[in-house]
């Protein structure tokens, strides 16, 4: 399963495992996003082509204003994943 | 006790998602299930999905994903076969009277047995 919170700054952080079943509830979260915030995905332990689908998707409305997402927390299959498909290039990671 | 290594497990779990999606995706016509075999063996563990009412569609001729685009040029969608292509280590496709078959392979090499 998968969980997105909002916190109070604005920032969100992902929970469980993001895949083609859960992707309307990470679309539900970023698309309330409508400005620069961080993206804590610590608790997050999977994430396949469909996660990356909604955060590229939205990625791409905010930065029509400017905006951006950072990502933080990254595990090391979660960064090969962006790795290999050109997303650390795309995204700031830390 | 065989002891898999965490990364092959998520590679496997990323493989499996994205072909089964992809087999539902791509099948509209389809009304039956789409079988999935597990065979763990000594240096390597091997998945077959099977889809028995499908039309050919060779996951392995499709065409390389550009990696190196902007985010202004990438289309979002396409990188689930990229990805499986990169993460597991044999990867064939067979088609027989409607019957598609994905057999992937992972190597268990290396690994703390």
């Amino acid at each position: 399963m998968f969980k997105a919170k909002i916190l109070e700054n604005g920032d969100i952080s992902f929970h469980g495992r993001l895949d083609a079943s859960q992707v309307d509830k990470a679309n539900a979260a970023l698309g309330q996003v409508d400005k620069s915030c961080t993206i804590n995905f610590h608790d997050l332990e999977y994430i396949s082509s469909a996660g990356l689908g909604v955060l590229i998707s939205n990625e791409k409305r905010l930065k029509e204003n400017g905006h951006t997402f950072r990502l933080i927390g990254l595990n090391k299959h979660i960064r090969d994943v962006f790795r290999y498909t050109g997303f650390d290039h795309i995204f700031e990671i830390e | 006790m065989l002891t898999i290594d965490e990364s092959v497990i998520f590679s496997i779990q990323l493989a499996i998602e994205e072909l089964f999606t992809n087999m539902v995706k791509y099948n509209h016509t389809a009304d039956s299930d789409i079988a999935i075999a597990i065979e763990i063996g000594e240096n390597k563990i091997q998945i077959n999905l099977t889809d028995y009412n499908s039309t050919e569609f060779d996951i392995t001729k499709t065409q390389e994903v550009d990696i190196s685009q902007s985010l202004a040029e990438r289309k979002v969608g396409g990188l689930g076969l990229h990805l499986v292509k990169k993460m597991v280590d044999e990867l064939s496709y067979h088609y027989s009277n409607g019957v598609s078959e994905v057999i992937f392979t992972k190597y268990l090499e290396n690994q703390n047995v």
